[in-house]
């Protein structure tokens, strides 16, 4: 005999008969886990060898439960923290959205769990040569024969006790079956390491482009978003021959549903009354067309921090500052329709009645970023 | 084996037969009292009812014959016998065209001002109609006479050549029953809205018709197990039974949730409009209740292994999955009155008719053939089915 280790012993049995009268005799006497090698699926021969319920339903369980809330977590910070936008006048956090991302993570995760559970943890894959598989008694099982197999699993076991043991409960032959030499270096083992070494690498290659763009935004993200061919404001087209993008409107009309602004100037705005009403329905339009429109750049709260600032160097205004907040009506209205600064005109996108919303919608913003004691409902 | 004395008390049939009695003097009393509307609105919902639970146990059976499962033969004469109920629906269906003026508004002439409405005129009209639902009803009865009739005879002939028959017709069958099932949820469901679309609407039907079967055949297997007949089918049948209706709660909840997200995210009036009558109000608890007893209480309770092989717990679950369905229907329909959730005497008395005399039917099917095909040759490999 080498002196290479013990993997097991293994008996060779003449029909699953004589195998399934032995198994409780040896089970009594040795205390190593046993293996049973068959050509075919013997009925009630786990529940004889003792096996236990497998522990992959639980951990799929486990795994799935916390694939849906680790989805369910990412996607409020990313669309509710990170980079709050609001898409087709969806709320914020909308769980409907969210389902179907929760639904691949939650199979993802439980799926994960299920295949390398089973094979890496239960299985005890990577293993490239099965110490059976050179065995002789393994040609014998693809017959017609029945093996049990003692097995060592890194601990002693005594070998003699044992194929007397096998012997004396019907085994017609008794084989010891040795552990393989140690592979060079595709062994298991670094068939494993590299693995975990890729998927370490992938996720600090996540991080690192995440924190790069965050803190250089020189590097754009989706740049085909930003460079898409359309018509720009207040640059050159070549769609006419004159070189605009569009239109003007014919001279001496006025399009369907839209009352003519004239005012152009701010300072002249200032004497417009506000002609809607502080009712829910209002505030509520109003905080709809807000967050629509103004709130990527000015933010959900107005007060002009948003992650769009510090990606691309903007300083939209704050909103509930005290000089804005000290402004009429009408001089707001004037902003939204003119546009001021860097800020384009938002006539096309709101309607009259909207842009009177919102500019109520902004009082109810401007309050609540300066709310006195009263304010605080009792 | 053909009848079994002692097991089918007579006691039972004459309660049954008294039930039914008192459930129709209360659908003639309600329809007095509450007028013809919601009348209908429940015996559609009861026609609907039945039909699923019929039809999809003529699928179990067709199931079985397209894939060639053996598990499942031991107890295929218990959707077998359930998929009779495809035959008592066709006078539902029939007198259920009564309904069309007073449920269906796309009848009126009215309705052709709307260009929507006026745009489904080829399909949505009543000639047309008629001719849908007769045409489905021959087509299930011819199905039930291949299908079923075909296995029964089987017991006293044992002529295997029903088998090869029945697994050339099963495919057809599967094209059938996908146009049919269809055809059901288009007209007499969703053409109650005759202005919504909803492509994906038949497949829901589909998931909780086979779903009902599925549920049905469950209850009908353990209570006839606890009957003393059925003995040989062992728990492991029962826990292929029970993966299916896991699989299928999660099915009828993809489809569903997948209709209602897209329509949420388009937000397109003539989608969203279906969506609104049936959350706003007391529909919401509703529509809630549905989410939490058509899928999350089964998907939790059917998840361990055991629980699929243990027969109450099994009954209990199923009987669940049954009553959800009901009021998956319930919830789709009732809207279209436009009264809000309605529990009263109209749906007491229909109920009470509906079920007393869908149980005698019941009844008398479970005494036609034997208790399983025993002239189907692969019988026995059906009955040593191990996990």
């Amino acid at each position: 005999m080498s002196d290479r280790k013990i993997f097991s012993v293994v008996g060779i049995f003449d029909s699953a008969q004589h195998l399934m009268n032995a198994i409780p005799d040896i089970r009594k006497r040795v205390n190593a886990p046993l293996e049973a090698y068959t050509p075919y699926p013997v009925e009630g021969l786990d529940k004889l060898l003792g096996y236990r319920k497998s522990p992959v339903g639980g951990m799929v369980l486990v795994m799935g439960i916390i694939g849906a809330l680790s989805a369910l977590g990412f996607e409020l910070w990313t669309s509710g923290r990170d980079y709050p936008q609001v898409t087709a006048g969806k709320p914020l956090f909308s769980w409907e959205a969210f389902v179907p991302i929760m639904f691949e993570v939650t199979v993802l995760f439980a799926a994960f769990t299920a295949g390398l559970g089973m094979l890496l943890l239960l299985n005890r894959l990577p293993m490239f040569r099965h110490p059976m598989l050179r065995s002789s008694s393994l040609p014998l099982v693809t017959r017609d024969r029945f093996a049990l197999a003692v097995e060592a699993r890194g601990a002693e076991i005594d070998v003699e006790k044992i194929t007397r043991l096998l012997q004396e409960f019907g085994a017609k032959s008794v084989e010891v079956v040795e552990e393989p030499a140690p592979a060079g270096v595709a062994s298991p083992k670094f068939f494993l390491r590299t693995l975990t070494a890729i998927g370490i690498v992938c996720i600090l290659a996540g991080f690192i482009t995440y924190w790069t763009m965050k803190l250089f935004p020189i590097v754009k993200p989706m740049v085909h978003m930003l460079d898409q061919p359309r018509l720009n404001p207040q640059s050159p087209s070549r769609y006419f021959s004159d070189g605009s993008g569009m239109r003007m409107p014919v001279s001496g009309t006025v399009a369907r549903g839209s009352v003519p602004y004239t005012i152009r100037n701010q300072e002249l705005a200032g004497d417009l009354v506000n002609p809607l009403y502080r009712t829910e329905t209002v505030l509520r339009q109003g905080r709809q067309a807000y967050m629509n429109n103004c709130s990527v750049c000015h933010g959900v709260l107005g007060d002009g921090k948003t992650s769009l600032t510090k990606a691309y160097g903007a300083k939209p205004a704050n909103l509930v500052s005290q000089s804005i907040a000290g402004l009429p009506d009408g001089k707001l209205y004037h902003v939204i329709v003119a546009g001021k600064n860097a800020m384009a005109s938002y006539s096309a996108e709101l309607g009259e009645d909207e842009r009177w919303a919102t500019v109520h919608y902004l009082r109810v913003l401007q309050r609540a970023a300066n709310a006195r004691d009263e304010d605080i409902p009792k | 084996m053909n009848k079994q004395p002692g097991v089918r008390g007579m006691g039972a049939d004459r309660k049954l037969i008294v039930l039914a009695g008192a459930g129709l003097v209360g659908i003639v009393v309600s329809w007095i009292v509450s007028g013809g509307e919601r009348f209908w609105a429940n015996w559609i919902l009861w026609f609907l009812f039945l039909l699923t639970i019929g039809l999809g146990s003529l699928f179990i059976v067709a199931l079985e014959h397209v894939v060639g499962a053996r598990w499942s033969i031991p107890l295929r004469r218990v959707p077998e016998r359930l998929s009779s109920l495809v035959l008592i629906v066709a006078p539902i269906a029939l007198l259920a065209l009564l309904s069309l003026d007073s449920l269906y508004s796309w009848t009126s002439p009215e309705a052709l001002a709307n260009p929507i409405i006026a745009g489904k005129r080829p399909w949505l009209n009543v000639p047309f109609f008629i001719a849908r639902v007769i045409a489905c009803l021959l087509l299930w009865g011819l199905a039930w006479w291949i299908l079923v009739r075909g296995s029964i005879k089987q017991d006293k002939t044992r002529d295997a050549r029903f088998n090869l028959r029945a697994r050339r017709f099963a495919p057809l069958f599967m094209i059938i029953f996908g146009i049919t099932i269809t055809i059901v949820a288009f007209d007499w469901i969703s053409s109650m809205e005759p202005e919504w679309y909803s492509d994906i609407f038949g497949v829901y039907i589909f998931a909780g018709t086979f779903l009902a079967g599925l549920a049905a055949t469950t209850l009908a297997l353990l209570y006839l197990q606890s009957r003393g007949r059925l003995k040989d089918i062992t728990r492991d049948h029962m826990y292929n039974l029970g993966g299916f209706l896991f699989a299928f709660t999660v099915f009828w909840s993809y489809i569903g949730f997948a209709q209602y997200m897209l329509m949420w995210y388009a937000n397109i009036p003539e989608e969203v409009f279906w969506y609104q009558e049936r959350i706003e109000g007391a529909w919401g608890p509703i529509l809630l209740g549905l989410a939490v007893f058509h899928f999350l209480v089964p998907f939790f309770l059917l998840i361990p292994r055991d629980a699929k092989r243990d027969p109450r717990f099994l009954f209990w679950t199923a009987a669940i999955m049954l009553f959800s369905h009901w009021l998956d229907l319930y919830w789709m329909i009732f809207p279209v009155l436009d009264l809000g959730p309605l529990f009263g005497l109209p749906e007491i008395s229909f109920s009470i008719l509906f079920v007393s005399a869908a149980l005698l039917w019941i009844r008398f099917s479970m005494t036609r053939g034997a208790d399983m095909p025993a002239g189907d040759p692969l019988l026995s490999e059906g009955l040593e089915f191990r996990l």
